[in-house]
């Protein structure tokens, strides 16, 4: 009994002093982490926002977005805190954007992508192509922006996060609409749209006729079988149906059919006006 | 060598003659995992230099406090301790170095070296012997990382002192296209793999 | 259901515990040599494996957070698992003989297994919900166990092969697992979560 009693008390009195201990450290060295990880963001925001004042924080879906002003209370632009699935792991990384959504700079905060192969991420060539872009423009793989051959899953990621990113600040915070697609003006006639997908081009065949979708037709793609059947012939159906491209995209095909709305979109640039007399394009 | 002084013995023992990485394969899970660039081996290998000093030291010191059958959670407890130090030190102050070896930070606390030295050497022997037996032990555990670290980042990066490309320094010029495989996992067990061929070798060439 | 399975197929192929992650890499050094004790082995690390992430994350939940001691995770992990498996080791030798026979050895072993650890430690970091890191818990224990059991049925053969004496024992086994990770990097970026 008395031996219990003091294996109890030798075993007690360990874990209390090392409790102790640790909550001591734990007292020191968090204020310097927090305050490490605050400059670390500050300076960020003065680089990117070198007129900033202050800045008042939004979350939108986990995400967290803040919006900075100047001295006058004049609206600089938005630094976007995002994290998102890449390779190997959960990037974290910072999107700084103006007030009409161009982009200013990135910052990846954290990421454990492949060393050598996929941390091209973090290198100014990656992150300069951004630059400038914003709403407008559709931030897509091989058109605006271009993934590094051999770690197109790293940088394929990042360009769609980097563009879901830029479209969550002007729908939710700046107000902004998308160039809506006046499918009206357009003359009729069959056209064609590609874009590059991981393993080759996807290209779309468009029918229009009394400026409305009739048909829409995936006539060449070289995505995997298994999540294309997921967003095709679905994708085109619903866009036919809601006359919009603005439809839901199904999560387990989202690379999929986010490039069949994007070669739409390609499609109909294509398409003259249909007061144009229908020239050679 | 001064072979009557039980001070070098101990240290060179840990170094040399029961090197934990190359002669008692322990602790290996660490050795593989954050070798993959030479500052991240050498941090990983200070880190827990510093964990088996300082337990050592403690757990000496206290031998003689702990009834025997509680001795290894108490070790534990102490071992985990330190550890955790360790954690926040490397968090607050080398947060680059902290990001890059994750969750092996932690696991140091499994690592069968330190409660090897606890359990063997440092629960039997006096304080000072305890203390140079964790330095032999933590130089020879850094050794080998930091070797392994050496050949995997040069042969996979081409470059040392890498990843922040503040520091790398290029080896071969901007034509080398380097062993990308020596920087992932199959390139670890290869190249830890190759060097202990090595080093058993050189062990017994000079009949250590 | 989705997401179950997706952790599944990764922790036990993609990002196998010890040929893409080096979790557990000391015992698949040591037990790989007979294809009967990689079985046995196996067996009782995906027995207390799936128990510590288990008892690890209701812990770390329901006590750690709440209290904000969050810092005492490394300490309060390893007594969790030293315990567990003292207590698995003494309730087996009380209810099966049999079963003990068979894991009872590998029991004291696991203590210092860093995969269970590991899983205990990333079942949190990775923000899993609770079935989640249970399901998370029984891949990455069959992931150990696979490759430990094929490394096993390579040894068995390697015994008989003629290798060079400096490279018998260990340093042979670490390059056969290296090609064997090789053949595993074929799986990577198949899926995530």
């Amino acid at each position: 009994m008395h031996n219990i009693l003091r294996l109890s008390v030798t075993l007690v009195a360990v874990a209390i002093i090392s409790a102790a201990l640790l909550t001591g450290m734990h007292n020191i060295t968090e204020p310097v982490i927090r305050e490490k990880e605050q400059r670390e963001y500050l300076e960020a925001l003065e680089k990117f926002f070198p007129g900033i004042n202050e800045y008042e924080t939004r979350e939108i879906e986990g995400d967290q977005f803040d919006l900075v002003y100047d001295q006058d209370g004049e609206k600089l632009g938005i630094m976007a805190t995002v994290k998102t699935q890449g390779y190997e792991g959960t990037i974290t990384y910072n999107l700084a954007v103006d007030t009409d959504t161009e982009i200013i700079g990135i910052r990846v905060i954290s990421h454990s992508e492949t060393p050598g192969i996929g941390d091209v991420i973090t290198t100014d060539d990656f992150q300069e192509q951004f630059i400038g872009k914003s709403f407008e423009d559709t931030i897509q793989e091989g058109e605006d922006v271009d993934a590094v051959s051999g770690a197109t899953m790293s940088t394929g990621s990042m360009i769609s996060s980097i563009r879901r990113t830029v479209i969550t600040i002007g729908e939710n915070i700046l107000d902004m609409e998308r160039k809506a697609f006046a499918l009206e003006g357009l003359a009729d006639g069959v056209y064609r749209g590609s874009v590059e997908g991981t393993y080759g081009p996807l290209t779309v065949e468009v029918e229009l006729s009394d400026g409305r979708f009739q048909n829409i037709e995936v006539i060449e793609h070289n995505e995997t079988e298994a999540y294309f059947v997921d967003a095709y012939p679905e994708i085109p159906e619903k866009i036919i149906e809601e006359q919009s491209l603005e439809v839901d995209v199904q999560t387990s095909a989202t690379l999929s059919a986010e490039r069949i709305i994007t070669a739409v979109i390609n499609a109909l640039e294509e398409a003259p006006e249909s007061g144009s007399g229908g020239g050679d394009n | 060598m001064a072979e009557h002084n039980p001070y070098v013995d101990d240290l060179s023992r840990g170094i040399i003659r029961e090197n934990p990485v190359f002669r008692l394969l322990l602790g290996m899970c660490p050795v593989l995992g954050v070798t993959a660039y030479f500052i991240n081996g050498l941090g990983m290998g200070l880190a827990t230099t510093a964990v088996v000093i300082a337990s050592n030291v403690v757990i000496a010191s206290l031998k003689n406090y702990i009834p025997a059958q509680v001795r290894i959670p108490c070790f534990i407890v102490v071992i985990a301790t330190f550890v955790t130090i360790v954690e926040m030190v490397l968090q607050a102050f080398q947060p680059a170095l902290y990001e890059a070896l994750g969750v092996f930070v932690p696991l140091i606390v499994v690592n069968c070296v330190i409660l090897g030295r606890a359990e063997a050497f440092a629960s039997k022997k006096p304080v000072l012997r305890s203390l140079v037996d964790g330095v032999g032990v933590g130089i020879g555990f850094t050794l080998a990382l930091g070797i392994l670290a050496l050949v995997r980042e040069i042969a996979g990066q081409g470059t040392i002192m890498g990843p922040d490309p503040e520091s790398a320094i290029l080896l071969f010029g901007e034509g080398f296209e380097p062993m990308g495989l020596f920087g992932q996992p199959p390139g670890a067990f290869i190249a830890l793999g190759l060097l202990l061929g090595f080093a058993n070798m050189l062990f017994k060439k000079l009949n250590i | 259901m989705e997401r179950l399975l997706s952790i599944i197929f990764i922790y036990i192929l993609v990002e196998n515990f010890v040929l893409q992650r080096f979790f557990g890499i000391c015992p698949f050094l040591g037990v790989s040599r007979k294809m009967e004790t990689a079985v046995g082995m196996s067996m009782a690390v995906i027995f207390v494996m799936s128990m510590a992430t288990l008892v690890t994350w209701l812990l770390y939940t329901f006590v750690l957070i709440p209290l904000n001691l969050e810092y005492l995770q490394i300490v309060t992990f390893i007594l969790v698992i030293a315990s567990l498996v003292q207590l698995v080791e003494t309730t087996l030798r009380k209810i099966s003989p049999t079963l003990y026979q068979g894991l009872g050895i590998f029991l004291p072993l696991i203590t210092t297994n860093c995969a269970i650890m590991a899983v205990a430690l990333l079942a949190v970091r990775e923000e899993f919900a609770f079935i989640e890191a249970v399901v998370f818990g029984i891949a990455a224990s069959i992931g150990f166990s696979l490759a430990l059991v094929i490394m096993a049925g390579i040894r068995e053969r390697l015994e008989l092969a003629d290798v060079p004496e400096v490279l018998k024992g260990s340093a042979v086994t670490l390059i056969t697992a290296g090609i064997l990770s090789l053949a595993f990097q074929g799986f990577r970026g198949m899926l995530t979560l």
